[in-house]
C-alpha cells in the first residue's frame, strides 16, 4: 500500500542537553542525543531525495548514503534493533566511525547545509541521527553481527598496509582497507590511539569511552595498533616499505603555531595542544587523583576562534576559571562550529572581538598577568578566504589574565619528512601528493591534515577513504604486474 | 600490554637504576636521544635519559624525586610491567672525532648520559674525560655505574668534599681548560650549573653541547611545553634538542620554565608519600 504523502514538518525534533549549571563544573557529554522514538520522528521529516540527486550526499566528504540510512531507520518502526542494524549497514559502507562523526562534524556546513528541507524550514538533523544509529547499535550489541558480515565478503588477505597515525584519517583508511581484506597495522606515537580525537577533543564533546569502542571495532576488523611507535624515529619509513605493500601517512597537523611576541615564555601561557593534551589524554582535570598536573589561574584568555579555541575555553571553564575568547576578527569570521560557539556562550565564556595580541605581561615571578592587544578595524575588502580584511588602529587595550591559551592554529609535524629523504613537502610542511593522494615516494600515500595543514575530522576521514581505494588499486596493479 | 622491568638496583641515597624491555626503542636509539615513559594508567608522561640501549633493553637512571620516580621505586619490581615507553626522541648528537672530549654531569639524568656519550666518543677515537659531580658521599654511585670504564680520565667530585675532589665539575673543568686540553664539552644536569658552564666556556670559544631539560608532555614537538629561547628564536627542547648549544640558550628563561609545575609536583609528591606512610611502606 502506498504511503500517504507526508506533511512537511518544518521544525527539528530537538535533542536534550545537560543543563548549563550541571555541565559547567564537569566533563560529562553536553548533548544527550535522540532516543528511538524521537529519532524516528526526525527521520520522518526527510523527504527522501533520490541518491543520485541528494544534496546531502554531495555535501558529505565521505558521501554517506544519508537518505538510505534514514529510510532504513524508519522502515522498521516496531523493531528498533532491525531498523538500526539496517541503517548502520548503510553508514558503515562509507564511514566506520559514525559515533565520532555524528558528534564532531560541522554538519551545518556539510550534509545539512544543502538539505532541501532547509529551504522550507530546518534541515534534517543528520548528525544527530547518525550519532543515534551508532550509539544505539553500540549499546544494544548490534555491531558484532554486522562486523562479521563486513569481514565475510572480502575474499581474504589482499596485502599488508602500514598506517602512520591513529587519528581520523588513519583510522578511516585502516577501516576501509580492513573491510577490503587487507592486513593493516597502525603505528601510533602516543600511548593511546585516536590522535586528535583523544588528545584534542574534550570528553564533553566526544566521550573517551565512545571513541575507545569505535577503535575496538577496528581491532575486531583485524586492524593491529602498535602504540608508542614513532615512524621516523622508532622505525623508518624505508623499513616500513620493506615490510608492507604500501604506507599511509595520517600524521595530522600536530605542531602548534606560537605568537612571536614578547612574553611568550612566561608561565601559564599554554598552547592549546599542551592544555588539551594534559586534560584530555592525561586527565589532568582529575589531578591529583591522576599524576599529570595542570596549573590554571582565575582569569583565562583564549586566543583564537576555531573549534580548538572553543574546546580549550570550555575546558578551562570547567577547571573553575573565568574565560574570555579574544579574536582579532569579528564574530561572523569565527571558524568554530555553531553548536560549539553556542555551548560556549551558554556556559558563560565571554568574547572580545577585533583585538590582536601584541605582548604578554608578566609579574615578578615570571607568571603571565595580562595581555596587551591592539584594537583592530574591519575593512570592506575581503581576503582570499572570504574573510573581511582587518587593520590595526594604533589603539591598545590591556586585559588581565593569569592564564593564556594560544589556539591560533597548527602545522604538520615534520618528524617523518625530516627523516625520509625523498618525501617532498610544501613550505608549510604539508606533504606533496598527487590526485590519488600518493606522495613523492611510490607506495606512500598521505591524507588529512598532513596534506591539508588544518582541516576538519571529516575531511581527514574523506582522505583516508580515498587513499584506501588508491592503495587498493596500487597494490593490485603491482601484484598483477609482478 | 606493557613493558617488562628486567633490572632494578639502588644507585645511591637518592638515585636508582632501572632496565626495561623495549626492543622497538633499543634497535633505533642513538646517543643524545631520550625516551618518554608512563608508569601506569594514572601516570604522567616523563622524559628520561638513556644509560644504554642494548639487547632489546633500555637502561635508565632515575631520581626518587617526583611522584613518577617514587612510584617506580616503591611499586614496581623486576618482572612488573610499566604502561608505556616511547622513543627514541630528539636528535642524536654528532658522534665523530673532536680530540679531547669532556662530559660534565651533576644530576641523575646526566650521569646516565655521561656514560653513553663518552662510550660512543671513545669508540671513534676521542680522548675522553668525565667529570661527575655528586652532592655528597651518600649520593655517589657504585663504581660500575660511573663513566670510569669509558673515560680516559675520570674525575669524581662531591660538593661537600666527602668523597673525591671537593668542589663542582665547574672547578675541575676550569683547570682542564687552563691546561689547554679541552676541544669540546658535553654536559647535563642542573640547569643552574649549565648556565655557569656556558659562561665558563664561552670566553674560550669551546663548543659546549648540553641537555636542555624542560617540562614535556608528548616529546614529539606537538605540545610546545618545552619551548626555549635559542639564539633569539623559539625552539622545542624535545624536537630541536634535547642536546643544544649551551651558548645559544637563554638560561634564565629555561630555568624559570622548568619550575612551572613546582606547586603541583609538591602536592602530588606529598600526597603520595603520605599514602606510603599510611601503609607503613616508609
Amino acid at each position: 500500500m502506498a504511503r500517504a504523502k507526508p506533511k512537511l514538518i518544518k521544525e527539528r525534533v530537538p535533542t536534550p542537553e545537560v543543563p548549563v549549571e550541571e555541565r559547567v563544573r564537569s566533563f560529562v557529554e553536553v548533548n544527550l542525543g535522540y532516543d528511538f522514538a524521537s529519532a524516528l520522528k526526525e527521520a520522518e521529516r526527510c523527504i527522501q531525495c533520490p541518491p543520485e540527486y541528494a544534496p546531502c550526499i554531495k555535501g558529505c566528504p565521505v558521501h554517506i548514503n544519508i537518505p538510505g540510512f534514514i529510510r532504513a531507520l524508519r522502515e522498521n518502526p516496531d523493531n528498533p534493533d532491525e531498523a538500526v542494524k539496517n541503517a548502520l549497514r548503510v553508514i558503515w559502507n562509507d564511514n566506520t566511525l559514525p559515533a565520532v562523526t555524528g558528534r564532531v562534524c560541522p554538519q551545518e556546513e556539510q550534509c545539512e547545509a544543502p538539505c532541501v528541507m532547509g529551504k522550507v524550514g530546518e534541515p534534517i538533523n543528520i548528525g544527530k541521527l547518525e550519532r543515534f544509529v551508532a550509539d544505539y547499535a553500540r549499546k544494544h550489541g548490534i555491531e558484532e553481527a554486522l562486523l562479521r558480515e563486513f569481514m565475510g565478503g572480502n575474499g581474504g588477505m589482499k596485502g599488508k598496509v602500514a598506517v602512520v597515525g591513529s587519528g581520523p584519517a588513519g583510522l578511516t583508511c585502516a577501516g576501509e582497507l580492513a573491510k577490503m581484506g587487507y592486513k593493516v597495522t597502525i603505528f601510533e606515537a602516543l600511548h593511546k590511539p585516536g590522535g586528535v580525537l583523544i588528545y584534542g577533543i574534550p570528553e564533553f564533546r566526544l566521550p573517551k569511552e565512545i571513541l575507545e569502542k569505535e577503535i575496538a571495532k577496528l581491532r575486531e576488523l583485524g586492524v593491529e595498533i602498535k602504540l608508542d611507535y614513532i615512524v621516523g624515529k622508532t622505525v623508518t619509513l624505508e623499513e616500513l616499505l620493506e615490510e608492507y605493500d604500501a604506507v599511509f601517512i595520517g600524521t595530522g597537523a600536530g605542531t602548534p603555531k606560537l605568537l612571536n611576541i614578547p612574553g611568550i615564555l612566561l608561565d601559564r601561557i599554554y598552547t592549546a595542544n599542551e592544555f588539551l593534551t594534559r586534560i584530555n589524554l592525561m586527565k589532568a582535570y582529575l589531578f591529583p587523583e591522576y599524576d599529570e598536573p595542570i596549573a590554571i589561574g582565575k582569569k583565562t584568555i583564549v586566543i583564537g576562534a576555531g573549534n580548538t579555541a572553543m574546546d580549550a575555553a570550555r575546558s578551562a571553564l570547567r577547571l573553575g576559571t573565568e574565560v574570555t575568547i579574544a579574536y582579532r576578527r569579528g564574530r561572523e569570521d569565527m571558524t568554530a562550529r555553531i553548536e560549539e560557539i553556542q555551548h560556549a556562550e551558554e556556559e558563560g565564556v565571554k568574547f572580545e572581538f577585533f583585538v590582536n595580541p601584541v605582548e604578554f605581561i608578566g609579574d615578578e615571578n615570571g607568571k603571565v598577568k595580562a595581555v596587551k592587544f591592539e584594537k583592530m578595524r574591519p575593512l570592506d575588502e575581503r581576503d582570499s578566504r572570504g574573510k573581511r580584511k582587518i587593520v590595526g588602529t594604533g589603539e591598545y587595550i590591556t586585559l588581565e589574565a593569569d592564564t593564556v591559551i594560544i589556539a591560533i592554529g597548527l602545522e604538520p609535524n615534520r618528524i617523518i619528512s625530516e627523516e625520509a629523504t625523498g618525501l617532498k613537502t610544501n613550505s608549510d610542511g604539508t606533504l606533496v601528493v598527487d590526485e590519488n593522494l600518493m606522495t613523492s615516494i611510490p607506495g606512500v600515500f598521505a591524507g588529512g591534515d598532513a596534506i591539508r595543514g588544518e582541516a576538519t575530522v571529516i575531511l581527514a576521514m574523506g582522505d583516508g577513504k580515498k587513499a584506501a581505494k588508491a592503495i587498493h588499486n596500487y597494490i593490485q596493479a603491482k601484484k598483477a604486474n609482478a | 600490554m606493557g613493558y617488562k622491568i628486567t633490572k632494578k638496583e639502588n644507585l645511591s641515597a637518592i638515585d636508582f637504576f632501572m632496565e626495561v624491555e623495549a626492543p622497538h626503542i633499543a634497535r633505533s636509539w642513538k646517543v643524545g636521544q631520550f625516551v618518554v615513559l608512563i608508569p601506569d594508567e594514572k601516570g604522567e608522561r616523563v622524559p628520561m635519559s638513556v644509560y644504554y640501549a642494548d639487547d632489546g633493553r633500555i637502561g635508565m637512571f632515575l631520581r626518587r624525586h617526583g611522584i613518577t620516580t617514587f612510584k617506580l621505586w616503591y611499586e614496581f619490581d623486576v618482572g612488573d610491567e610499566i604502561l608505556s615507553i616511547t622513543g627514541p626522541l630528539g636528535k642524536p648528537i654528532d658522534v665523530k672525532y673532536y680530540g679531547n672530549v669532556v662530559f660534565v654531569s651533576d644530576a641523575v639524568c646526566a650521569q646516565a648520559e655521561s656514560y653513553a656519550t663518552l662510550k660512543a666518543m671513545k669508540e671513534v677515537g676521542n680522548y675522553t674525560i668525565a667529570i661527575q659531580t655528586f652532592e655528597n658521599a651518600a649520593n655517589v654511585y657504585p663504581e660500575k655505574y660511573l663513566a670510569k670504564p669509558v673515560a680516559d680520565e675520570h674525575y669524581l667530585t662531591t660538593e661537600d668534599g666527602s668523597v673525591g675532589i671537593k668542589g663542582h665539575y665547574l672547578d675541575v673543568l676550569k683547570e682542564l681548560i687552563e691546561k689547554d686540553k679541552v676541544d669540546i664539552v658535553f654536559g647535563g644536569g642542573k640547569l643552574g650549573s649549565l648556565k655557569k658552564l656556558a659562561e665558563l666556556t664561552r670566553p674560550y670559544g669551546i663548543p659546549t653541547i648540553v641537555t636542555v631539560r624542560q617540562i614535556m608532555v608528548d616529546g614529539t614537538g606537538m605540545c610546545g611545553s618545552c619551548r626555549v629561547l635559542y639564539d633569539g628564536e623559539i625552539k622545542f627542547a624535545c624536537r630541536d634538542g634535547p642536546m643544544m648549544d649551551a651558548h645559544k640558550i637563554d638560561w634564565d628563561d629555561a630555568i624559570k620554565r622548568n619550575a612551572r609545575f613546582a606547586e603541583q609536583e609538591k602536592i602530588a609528591r606529598e600526597r603520595y608519600l603520605a599514602k606510603l606512610r599510611e601503609k607503613g611502606v616508609i
